[in-house]
This record gives C-alpha cells, structure tokens and sequence, in this order.
C-alpha cells in the first residue's frame, strides 16, 4: 500500500513537471528534431545535471550504496535511439509524454498512443529473442558509468558534465531565439 | 577488504535505517493523503528491474559476471537472469540471504539449463563444461576471499579529500549561477497559487524539479523513474497469454501490476493536476500548432501518425533498454555511457525523420 502511494507521488512530480515544461505539444517534441525549438533540451539537460549532483550527494551521505546503472550496450542504445527518434519525430511523443498528453485530455494520446505503446512493447517481445542476443553483445560494457570507466571520481566527472551542458545550452539558447 | 565489509553492514543496518527516517520526514505528508501505513515487506515484492544479484555484482562491480569471457555469461547477459542458474534469492538485500541456496551451476549443469531450455539442456550443459575445462582457473566457481574483491568499484565509494573540496565548489558554484542567472531571469515575484497555475515554467525550473525526483527515487527506493518499462509490463499479460512459451514473457519480462505501472497512473495524475490548475485540460484531437499546416484536419490520419509513432517509440525503448526518462535522464543522472549512446541514437534517427515529414515547408 505505501509503495503504492510512495510511486503514485513520485510519477505526480514526473507529470507535472512534464506539462509545466510544456511538453505535452506536438509541435515541441518534433521541433527538437528539426533544431527550432530546445525546450526539451533544455529540460532534459537541467534534469540530468541537478539530478547527477542530487544523487551524487545522496551517496556519499550515506542514503544509499549505490545509484541503479543502465547496462551499456553500445549498439543496442544507440540502434534503440534510433528507432525511438524516429518514432518521435513521427508522432511527437514519448512514452512518458504520452501518458502527459493523455492527463491533458489529447484523445489521441489515449487513444493512439497508449495502445501503440502496447503494440509497440508486444511487437519488441516477440523480437526480442531474435535480435537482442546479438544486438546486446555488440560493445557490451555491462553496467558501468563514465567514472568507473575512467577510474575518476564521479564528483570531477559531474563537473566536466554540468561544464559541458552548461554550455550547450548556452549555444542552444541561440537556436531557440530563431524565428519559427 | 574493508569494502566488502562496508558493504555488508551498510546493508542490514545503516541503509535500511536511513531509509526509514528518511520516510519519516515524508509522514506527514502521506498522513495527509489520508491512508494508513502499513510495514512494507521487505523488498521483495518491489518488482524493480534489478535483482539484488545484479545491484552488488554488476553496479557496484563486486565480481561482476558480465565483465567475464564465460561464455555462460556472455549467452545470458541480455537479461537479469542470475538467479535462474546460480539460484540464491534475488530480491533480498541482505547479503547472507541473498546468497542462501545457492547452487553452483557447473557442478551439475544440466539440471539449472532445463528450466528454460526444455529440448537442448544437455548440448549446452556440455558446450558450457568444455568451456569451464579450457579455460580453468580463473572461471573456478569457488573464488578465495582474496579474489572477491579483485574488481572493486571505482569511484562509488571513493571520497577523499580532493572530492569534498569539489563537492564544496559545486555547492558554491550552484549558488553563484542561480545569483547570476536570477537577474536575467523576468523579474516579478509570483505568489505560490499563481506559480502553481502558470501554463508553463521555465524549462529549467521544470527540469530542475525532475531532476530532483529522479534522484529521490534513485537514491532513496534505488530504482529509476521510467515509463517504458509500466507498457513492458502490462503488454506481457497479452503476450504471455498469445505465446505462453516464450522465454521472454516467462523469465524476463513477466506481467504484474507493478512499481513502475504506478508510476506512469501518478504521471497521468500528475499531468491532469498540472493542466487543470492552468486552465489546459480539455478534450481535443489534434494538436494545438503546426499539425494542421502540415497534416489537415482528418482526426484518422492523426491517429494513423500517432500511432505508429508510438509502436516505433515503444519498440526502441525495448532494444535500447528505456526510454527518454528511464534511460536518457535516470542513467544519464547516474552518468551511465548508455544514456548518452541513446541520445546520440535519438537525433540520429530524429533528425532524418523530421526532415523527411517537413521537407521544403518553412513552418
């Protein structure tokens, strides 16, 4: 019952950060794509660096041991990327915005998007043991990140990180002034 | 040494501990939802993507079988499937029941294969054993105390002194560029209900509350906040009922109601609040800009676009390991190469596609 509630609130802080982000309209999610519209990048970045610093800090206060790592599989994340990308750029949507847009009241986003979610999720379950065996071994690096690749602290490689997002916004923030 | 010891007592004691007053400080807040709390047992009906097995072997790298040449890990390294062979319990966090039952595959290979190998358990069980033969010591299924901690985590529980002078300046830096940027940044202060009901924050309020959600729930229930994975699991009902002997929807991606499809109910919730409060929240077919233009009027030829936009979406989430939040931004957070590969992918794919819908239109 409590994890019930414990997730529940946490997805609420998911969606409503979605929405006041403003990404919950075609037209943002597909201008990334044609790079007129940074909204999300910014969204994204601001997340990933406030969110690695948070984590970061929580680990070595001692709230946890560790932080869950993605396994990197270099084709199978970038094959996958791909495909999503497309995807996104074709209907405007990603898993998360779809289930933002239906909050919204988008019945397309009811109605289209989630059960194409689904299709899309029993159509990878049956592929999935056709192409993952081969496309998971490719650059199979297991679940590392950059700092246990390079053996530095995590702390120095946040740095360089926020250093590096801090100044891809700023070039982005040129992009987005662009007439559309 | 010291790590693995560390370890072990980090998890009994420390780490459940902190968790729970963690929570505490969380109480009033879930008191005011009005439910009662009851004792959370354990972790093991979390449902999380991770086995424990795969939490202290793989992210914490004490002796991680992916990182090995055995060809048994190499075969099985697409799914979290340690426990299928080593046996053990993989929803415990304590170290001595986690590792209770456990039975060493090689001694009596056959008899861990047949669970999902039904017809060729014996072929592999005897592939696996010419394997373990040629390549002897190292693959010896009983590792010395010593060889236990030969691959210690690097960087995670690293923390000298030249890392708090960093974290120092960080923190300082943080505080200087929220000074700098609070100037440039439109100047008139809002009361809480009219920031509640804007239509839209700035990108990086909104990403910066993301942010911190995500670390919440890395940090405190150590899993990441992902969508993809709720349609995974709802799908498998379909696809365990359509293929009732497939692998997949039997051992890797078993259905259940689970933590993240009450993730994605909350994201919804979450959304609905958000455009209700600003005024948002009405019934509509197409999107409000640039669709028509392009696309018309016709409710059917969204609903086409979108949905095959969706499949697509769903399916590179599936190969990629998660979507733009699970992958992209939880272990982009946790600064995994793997959400950065996915990014690339993205506007790898994106940029082409984009291009093709909007060829030669200016708007």
């Amino acid at each position: 019952m409590l994890e019930i509630v414990e997730a529940l609130s946490l997805g609420l802080l998911f969606g409503w950060s979605l929405h006041k982000a403003g990404l919950t309209h075609y037209a943002r999610i597909v201008n990334v794509y044609r790079l007129r519209d940074m909204t999300v990048m910014r969204f994204m970045l601001t997340a990933l660096v406030v969110g690695g610093v948070a984590i970061q800090a929580g680990i070595d206060l001692g709230l946890a041991p560790f932080a869950p790592i993605p396994p990197t599989s270099i084709l199978a994340n970038v094959v996958g990327g791909a495909v999503f990308g497309v995807g996104m750029a074709t209907a405007g949507y990603c898993p998360g915005t779809i289930v933002a847009e239906a909050g919204e009241g988008r019945l397309d986003a009811w109605i289209a998007g989630l059960s194409g979610l689904l299709v899309g999720a029993l159509a990878f379950g049956v592929a999935q043991p056709v192409i993952m065996p081969t496309l998971a071994r490719v650059g199979a690096l297991g679940r590392v990140t950059f700092a246990s690749l390079a053996g530095a602290s995590p702390w120095l490689v946040l740095l360089v990180f926020a250093q590096v997002v801090a100044l891809v916004l700023i070039l982005v923030a040129r992009v987005g002034r662009r007439p559309t | 040494m010291c790590e693995l010891i560390a370890m072990s007592a980090r998890f009994p004691v420390t780490d459940r501990g902190v968790r729970d007053s963690r929570r505490t400080k969380w109480l009033p807040l879930l008191a005011a939802v009005g439910l009662t709390l009851l004792e959370r047992p354990a972790h093991a009906q979390c449902a999380s993507n991770a086995s424990t097995c795969v939490s202290c072997h793989e992210t914490q790298g004490v002796r991680p079988g992916s990182q090995t040449e055995q060809p048994w890990h190499v075969d099985h390294g697409f799914g979290d499937l340690c426990a299928s062979c080593h046996a053990g319990d993989p929803a415990s966090p304590a170290r001595e029941l986690a590792h209770l039952g456990m039975r060493q595959p090689l001694a009596a290979p056959e008899s861990p294969c047949v669970g999902c190998h039904t017809d060729e358990s014996s072929a592999l069980a005897e592939r696996y054993l010419a394997a373990a033969a040629t390549t002897a010591p190292s693959a010896s299924p009983t590792p010395s105390p010593t060889e236990q901690r030969a691959t210690p985590s690097t960087g995670a529980t690293a923390s000298s002194t030249a890392d708090k002078v960093l974290a120092a300046l960080a923190a300082v830096l943080t505080i200087a560029l929220y000074l700098a940027l609070r100037r440039t940044l439109p100047g008139e202060r809002r009361s809480l209900g009219a920031w509640l009901r804007a239509k839209a924050w700035s990108p990086y309020s909104a990403g910066g509350l993301l942010g911190l959600v995500v670390a919440f729930s890395e940090v405190v229930y150590g899993r990441p906040l992902a969508a993809s994975g709720a349609f995974d699991k709802l799908a498998a009902y379909v696809g365990r009922w359509l293929f009732p002997s497939s692998q997949y929807y039997g051992h890797i991606m078993t259905p259940g109601i689970t933590w993240q499809v009450w993730i994605v109910i909350g994201v919804l919730a979450g959304s609905f609040a958000s455009s209700k409060l600003s005024g948002e929240a009405r019934r509509r077919w197409l999107p409000d800009t640039q669709w028509e233009p392009r696309f018309g009027g016709s409710r059917k030829r969204r609903l086409a676009i979108a949905f095959s936009g969706a499949v697509l979406v769903q399916f590179g989430a599936g190969i990629a390991g998660g979507c733009t939040s699970g992958l992209a931004i939880s272990g982009g957070a946790a600064l995994a190469p793997a959400a950065f590969l996915f990014m690339a992918g993205m506007f790898a794919g994106g940029i082409p596609a984009a291009w093709l819908w909007y060829r030669g239109r200016a708007g």
